[in-house]
């Protein structure tokens, strides 16, 4: 689609909606308490894909090594609000560069229009889910954050003093070669003079 | 659970509706003067004021320890956002970030001027890091001093970054996750770092920084300047302290030199020139917050832009905190097969909003080119009339921030007391609902106030409007009403336009 009209399009669009509740920004975690503050604190992400709405929720919100937790997934039709009924598969691996394999968590079917999965992780890190069906021919593949335990957040920290210390040191190093090189000179027309 | 906050009501917009009708009515019968009478007050001469302003022209003291405070705070955030809690409105990082800092220092502008340049942490940070000296006068071979490419000595740098910021802010959903926020954080003192160790002066306070150039624009509008005290002590100096420093003060960072400084723009307070002027000429006064966008700041074209920018980003803050957006979004990701955070979708709606206010106002010159007795260059008219837009565009701004700042940010003190929301659990609907029926401030009085500040923006644009309009026609031409009627249409338009978004429920932020 040419970018005109592309724009033009998404210009009616944008014109022409209709009000509805917004939420959070899509595919971002936010964390509620519910409507009854007794029931634990859980983590929701809540995201488009193809023809579906897909709500995930994972309980507790923080869970901790050995400590049992469940993902619900809630997956309904844009265009009619129908719930998905076929089966989804959960999927998990490392959230990381160069992550190992993937493993299942396990294959759901739909129970009272939610599908829940439920797991227990040993380790602490980064984890990411995957929730994978197909409707109409087309697969669908869902990834969603889920932390283990308290996040190591030395990278970033790590990263921004070691671009710090290299520019420093670099900077440094150029005007010592500067200085050095106005002194040569200087040295030199003082002894042609 | 969902919460909106309640629009401005009716009846509220229609006051200020009519006193803008007044206006209009106003501005077109009224013949404009070529030279208006300035007044100033000294803030030296204003008790308690007077002092603290002598207080922080004299001695570094006063300043650093504001900086020491504002880099503490700082480094807090980073450290709330890398190892707090990542529920936003339990974490320092975001709440302090984004409901505090952001929306409130578009209202301080207004009283201060660039003031928040002063303590800039990312710019304090760089300093002590490159130039290891706490305030003095650093050795010349700290940086490479080198001079910034002509290329790049313009806003259009900084225009991009807030282009990019904004996108991160309400694309990417930075404003809600506290680890971006520390990330984002960080990226900025690298950034800021590396322009200090390489190009002389403050290189990226002046052209790169989004919140730098935010208040430099918005500074315009302030109520206070910082300018000579006798203009003829500046005209006789040779030595010219304020611009070359020192021994022990800095020069001026932007290279100012305050002889001949009319627009509050580049200046980031430091007070180098206030310390270093050995004529004590220098200092702080309260102006109207007309005079600079009317008649002193100088059009250029890159800076043209970098006002209508601000003017599109701040009605598309508004924008997409609509109830209808985020559905518009939907459809248009579903359309184009958008992947599931709707970032292209988000990214298209965002240029849309960007371009068609670019697109009126390209109208209004076109048309204004046509009604004007003697030709003027299209990108000239571009640049001297893009001020209009500059009140616009900060009353608006304040006006949405106050809702923000009003609304969300009870319970600040509780996230202060433990900052990385250690063991906090998330809101409860309670407590959401505690906040929502409870602003800090009451309610008829925030209504009063961005009723007020819609109006005061556009009686601010029509001044510059008419004063701009009349600058460019030749003195021969005699005056006329009409031609500033594509000016106001876009003017009104606009206006109308935020007082809408105004008008209609926003979604709580956090």
């Amino acid at each position: 689609m040419s970018l005109l009209k592309t724009l033009t399009v998404a210009c009616l669009i944008f014109i022409s909606g209709v009000p509805v509740y917004a939420h959070h920004v899509l595919g971002r975690p936010s964390y509620s308490l519910g409507e009854d503050s007794n029931t634990p604190p859980s983590m929701q992400v809540e995201t488009q894909i193809g023809d579906f709405y897909v709500t995930y929720m994972a309980f507790p919100a923080f869970p901790k090594p050995n400590e049992q937790g469940r993902v619900n997934l809630y997956a309904s039709r844009i265009d009619n609000g129908l719930p998905f009924e076929g089966r989804v598969t959960f999927k998990v691996r490392d959230d990381r560069w160069f992550a190992g394999e993937e493993e299942i968590l396990g294959i759901q079917n739909i129970d009272d229009s939610v599908y829940r999965q439920g797991f227990i992780f040993q380790e602490e890190g980064d984890y990411i889910i995957t929730a994978e069906f197909s409707s109409g021919g087309e697969p669908y593949l869902i990834d969603f954050p889920l932390r283990i335990g308290e996040p190591a957040a030395v990278g970033p920290i790590g990263i921004t003093i070691a671009i710090l210390f290299v520019v420093l040191i670099t900077v440094n190093i150029l005007q010592r070669k500067r200085r050095f090189s106005l002194k040569a000179k200087r040295a030199r027309e003082d002894n042609n003079t | 659970m969902i919460m909106n906050h309640p629009g401005l009501p009716d009846s509220w917009m229609w006051l200020a509706v009519m006193l803008m009708l007044i206006t209009v009515a106003w501005t077109f019968v009224k013949t404009p003067k070529k030279n208006s009478k300035q007044v100033f007050i000294a803030v030296e001469r204003i008790p308690l004021l007077g002092q603290l302003a002598k207080l922080f022209s004299a001695s570094p003291w006063p300043l650093l320890i504001f900086k020491f405070v504002s880099v503490a705070l700082f480094l807090t955030v980073i450290a709330a956002g890398l190892w707090g809690t990542p529920i936003a409105e339990r974490n320092l990082a975001t709440t302090l970030t984004w409901t505090v800092w952001w929306a409130g220092l578009i209202i301080t502008v207004f009283f201060l001027g660039s003031a928040w340049c002063a303590v800039c942490p990312w710019d304090t940070l760089a300093s002590w890091l490159v130039k290891r000296r706490l305030w003095r006068r650093a050795d010349a071979a700290a940086s490479l001093g080198l001079k910034v490419p002509k290329i790049w000595r313009n806003v259009w740098p900084a225009l991009a970054m807030f282009v990019g910021l904004t996108w991160l802010e309400l694309g990417v959903g930075v404003t809600t996750n506290p680890y971006a926020t520390a990330v984002l954080s960080l990226v900025m003192i690298v950034m800021s770092t590396i322009y200090m160790a390489v190009f002389e002066g403050k290189a990226f306070c002046k052209y790169v920084c989004p919140v730098g150039r935010t208040v430099g624009f918005y500074a315009q509008l302030s109520m206070v300047e910082l300018r000579p005290r006798e203009q003829q002590t500046c005209s006789d100096c040779k030595t010219m302290e304020c611009y070359h420093g020192t021994e022990e003060i800095e020069p001026c960072p932007t290279h100012l030199v305050m002889g001949s400084l009319k627009q509050s723009t580049y200046c980031t307070s430091c007070s180098a020139c206030t310390m270093s002027c050995p004529h004590n000429n220098v200092g702080w006064r309260i102006r109207s917050p007309a005079v600079e966008a009317i008649q002193h700041a100088r059009p250029h074209w890159d800076e043209a832009w970098f006002m209508l920018g601000l003017l599109g980003l701040t009605t598309f803050h508004g924008i997409t905190m609509l109830e209808v957006w985020e559905q518009a979004l939907s459809r248009f990701g579903q359309l184009i097969g958008d992947s599931g955070q709707l970032i292209m979708s988000f990214s298209v709606g965002m240029l849309l909003v960007f371009i068609a206010p670019v697109l009126l106002y390209s109208l209004l010159i076109k048309l204004t080119q046509l009604l004007l007795p003697n030709k003027i260059d299209f990108k000239q008219l571009f640049s001297k009339l893009a001020f209009i837009s500059l009140p616009m565009a900060f009353v608006y701004h304040i006006a949405h921030n106050l809702n923000h700042l009003i609304r969300e940010s009870r319970g600040f003190t509780d996230v202060l007391m433990n900052p990385l929301g250690s063991g906090s659990l998330p809101l409860s609907s309670q407590e959401l609902h505690m906040r929502h029926m409870s602003p800090l401030m009451y309610e008829e009085l925030l209504y009063g106030l961005q009723a007020g500040l819609m109006f005061f923006g556009f009686w601010l644009a029509m001044q510059i409007l008419q004063r701009r309009t009349m600058e460019s026609i030749s003195e021969q031409s005699g005056w006329r009403g009409y031609y500033l009627l594509p000016g106001t249409l876009f003017i009104a338009g606009v206006t109308a336009f935020n007082l809408w978004l105004l008008a209609q429920p926003m979604v709580m932020r956090m």
